[in-house]
């Protein structure tokens, strides 16, 4: 129960208001408590429908009119890395045993075998929070962000 | 159901030289509609065939994905620039 609804409860006790003035005050706030959830919900929705996957390389704001920099700006569609993770599904065995001990050469301890189609969902859904903003010596700006 | 890529876009950009495409590939897919079904009593029997050693059924899922992955490219976006080189290529 939250602290507005205790104090009406008691103004109610204590006779300051009538039982129909504390019932549209409840009212009131539990719409505005509706309101919220369904504005966060609303908000779980955007993120959830992420369509693209950005990887951008900015140069320097300086060097940016300048014709020799380096810029990148890539746009994954979402459905596109779902496709490619089904497709790991497909790997043959001998192969899927080569690539788990590449990744572990690199350090990387992940059995390919474990992405399961039910974690696909579960892995975009997580990739919608991800944010990454990176600014290198040279004044690049690198981020990676889902939209 | 997606819809798959209607054009995609080429471009690119060397040093001295460059050039920019546009292909159709909404004319193309006809055509590779064809060649799929012209090809498929051999795949159909290729398939049998490799089926007991469960590769039939592995050539008809990545069959799938391959046109799964192919609808997914749309809205694809790849525009790197480094100096006077650049390389773009647009899925739409």
């Amino acid at each position: 129960m939250t602290e507005n609804k205790k104090k009406i409860l008691e103004m109610l006790a204590q006779n300051k208001i009538s039982t129909d003035d504390a019932y549209r005050l409840l009212s009131v706030i539990e719409s505005g408590e509706s309101g919220q959830e369904s504005a966060s919900k609303a908000d779980a929705n955007v993120r959830g429908k992420a369509k693209y996957l950005r990887v951008t390389v900015l140069p320097e704001a300086e060097n940016e009119h300048s014709g020799n920099v380096d810029r990148v700006n890539v746009r994954v569609p979402m459905s596109l890395i779902r496709a490619g993770i089904k497709l790991t599904s497909l790997i043959p065995p001998e192969a899927r045993d080569k690539v788990n001990g590449a990744l572990r050469e690199k350090g990387i301890d992940f059995d390919v075998r474990n992405v399961k189609p039910e974690d696909i969902e579960e892995l975009i859904e997580a990739l919608s929070d991800l944010e990454v903003d990176v600014v290198s010596s040279k004044g690049e700006k690198v981020k990676v962000f889902v939209e | 159901m997606k819809r798959p890529p209607m054009l995609m876009r080429l471009k690119i950009q060397g040093e001295k030289k460059g050039f920019g495409l546009w292909l159709p590939l909404f004319l193309l897919l006809p055509l590779a509609l064809i060649v799929f079904i012209i090809l498929s009593p051999l795949i159909l029997i290729a398939v049998l065939v490799l089926w007991p050693s469960g590769w039939g059924k592995r050539a008809l899922l990545i069959l799938r994905v391959a046109f799964e992955i192919c609808c997914s490219m749309r809205g694809l976006r790849v525009d790197v620039q480094s100096g006077q080189q650049c390389v773009y290529i647009s899925v739409v």
